[in-house]
């Protein structure tokens, strides 16, 4: 049997027809759920008036209303953010490869962001702050994972297991739609898009990436990295005002502790290690500079 | 591959190191809710509209769960049940965020209980049972332990009474679950229960996640976030090895696995969702108490 030779008892017809029965369920019940949470922080922040904008930002936000956030074609921002999170939406783990750099760049074309194509550096306060940072981090972790994978394909890694490939496309197409949702908030409040990396943690991903020559080093590198996402977001919870950001925030957090626990498994680590999981590796809404 | 059972018994203890110092680090917070519920207290307890809006709230979530009419809830005709116990004196008369720690406290009691019953059988804590599950069961009993005594401190510190009784909806379903699993077969009974245990970390996990836009108490709301990944995780872990005992590898339960032999789809299989679900949480005052 080869390395990468399922073993013959596997049935993978069986598992993947798991795979597409719980993938039916995330989309017959979990997306619509999210689309109503997103429009309605998206209301919430505006009522709470906590995003600093000025009197053309107001203008701006004046022509979405929860309808065109939903529902409205591309063209105009409102469309944009609804396309965005329909993509997110609609992505499934196993399709969603492509650079989420290249979708959200494009957004932000669209809504005609000329000053700062990566949306950094703008004028946010309160829950949108926060969203700002969530996303960048959630870049920083579409960068480790598309840097984990170029590392594969070309072999710097020697032998990577299927199923250590299949773990990081997925992660990877959840991080993106992760990333797609946090800034489809800040598109329907009339902002840009962030497509920076998180500016604080990422010279520390850049230089570990540098030195991992091996699944393992790999391995170590994505779990600190979900690790600080999940503990990220579990910080976030006590800071974000609006009802409808806590059940944003709180419905990706325990996917990035899934990645960590399996990732932990893989590496052999004990795949739960705490009864309560901590926030000592949160980044704070301030590693978004405004 | 070999278990190094020595290795795993010191990852367990690490784990356990590890939990400590997170028990430790989740003893501010619910000092902070005592002095916060002692000031509840003091400005003369908790708003009764308050408690009655949510009970209509959690009438309404009680339908909906009704008209999904799927999983283990629905199958047993327990929606009447709590219907009643919902419109009982003893839930108007708690505070929410009583209400929503004396449901997750029922939760944990029977998690804790479950998981006793589970590690009775010989397949799952007898000598000939597999060790990874053996260790995992063990190790998960001992958490919802401790998620349990958190749940009921912060219910008390708030000046709730203590709900040490398991999840009334739950009960006969987990009952009639445990007299299929004694009566199955070494392998089928390994099989259903793992799917009894993983259909109650996914509860716990989703009530949880749903619970976080329902508190309103600030240091309740860190209490719960530092669980609800702890749940999803035990849900990733789960998911994984109900996939191996499916395909009949059990034999590749080993911690680490053995990567290099398991299909493709084996990567992906513990987190289906890039959003956490909520359709089967439990209404929130589903297990609240007088």
């Amino acid at each position: 049997m080869s390395a990468n030779e399922p073993v013959s008892h596997l049935s993978e017809a069986e598992l993947l027809a798991m795979t597409a029965d719980l993938d039916a369920m995330h989309h017959d019940l979990t997306l619509p759920a999210l689309r109503d949470s997103l429009a309605e922080w998206t209301d919430d922040i505006r009522s709470q008036g906590d995003s600093g904008h000025d009197e053309a930002d107001a203008a701006r936000q004046f022509l979405f209303d929860r309808r065109r956030f939903l529902t409205r074609a591309a063209g105009t921002a409102g469309g944009i953010a609804g396309v965005a999170l329909l993509a997110a939406c609609s992505s499934s783990s196993s399709t969603a490869t492509a650079s989420a750099t290249a979708t959200s760049s494009a957004a932000a074309t669209a809504t005609g962001a000329a000053a700062s194509v990566d949306g950094e550096g703008q004028a946010l306060s309160g829950d949108l702050q926060v969203v700002a940072m969530a996303a960048g981090l959630e870049n920083s972790g579409i960068a480790t994972y598309m840097a984990a994978i170029k590392a594969a394909t070309t072999g710097k890694l020697g032998p990577v297991p299927l199923a250590v490939v299949t773990f990081a496309e997925t992660a990877l197409a959840q991080h993106q739609d992760h990333q797609k949702a946090w800034n489809a908030v800040l598109t329907a409040a009339g902002k840009k898009p962030v497509t920076a990396v998180d500016p604080v943690i990422q010279p520390t991903i850049n230089a570990a990436m540098a030195k991992v020559t091996s699944v393992t080093a790999l391995a170590n590198l994505a779990l600190l990295v979900e690790n600080t996402a999940g503990e990220t977001y579990q910080n976030g919870l006590s800071v974000i005002k609006s009802a409808a950001g806590i059940k944003t925030a709180a419905s990706i957090q325990p996917v990035e502790f899934q990645h960590a626990a399996i990732l932990s498994f893989v590496l052999g680590k004990y795949p739960v290690p705490n009864a309560f999981t901590g926030v000592s590796l949160a980044r704070p809404p301030s590693d978004y500079k405004v | 591959m070999e278990i190094d059972e020595t290795a795993f018994g010191g990852l367990i203890e690490e784990s356990r190191d590890t939990h400590a110092d997170a028990l430790r680090a989740a003893r501010k917070p619910l000092a902070d809710m005592v002095d916060l519920g002692r000031q509840d207290r003091a400005r003369g307890g908790m708003d009764p509209d308050q408690s009655r809006a949510f009970a209509v709230e959690n009438r309404r979530r009680l339908g909906a769960i009704a008209r999904r009419a799927g999983g283990l809830l629905a199958a047993t005709g327990v929606i009447a049940a709590i219907a009643d116990y919902i419109g009982s004196p003893a839930f108007a008369s708690s505070g929410t965020d009583v209400q929503v720690l004396q449901t997750a406290s029922s939760i944990e009691v029977l998690a804790v209980s479950t998981y006793k019953t589970a590690l009775g059988l010989p397949y799952i804590g007898g000598s000939a049972a597999n060790p990874v599950i053996k260790a995992f069961a063990t190790t998960t009993m001992g958490q919802h332990a401790d998620h349990l005594a958190a749940f009921q401190s912060a219910t008390t510190s708030l000046g709730g009474a203590k709900q040490d009784k398991p999840e009334p909806a739950f009960v006969p379903v987990v009952g009639k679950a445990v007299t299929a699993i004694t009566k199955a077969s070494g392998s089928q009974g390994a099989l259903l229960v793992v799917g009894l245990a993983l259909e109650l970390e996914n509860i716990a996990a989703e009530t949880y996640v749903n619970n976080m836009s329902l508190l309103a108490d600030a240091n309740a709301k860190k209490v719960t976030a530092s669980i609800m990944g702890v749940e999803a995780q035990h849900v990733a872990v789960l998911l994984a090895v109900q996939a191996l005992l499916k395909a009949g590898a059990s034999a590749d339960i080993t911690l680490p696995p053995p990567t290099d032999k398991l299909p493709a789809v084996a990567g992906s299989i513990g987190f289906p969702n890039a959003f956490y679900p909520t359709s089967n949480a439990a209404p929130a005052s589903q297990g609240a108490r007088s």
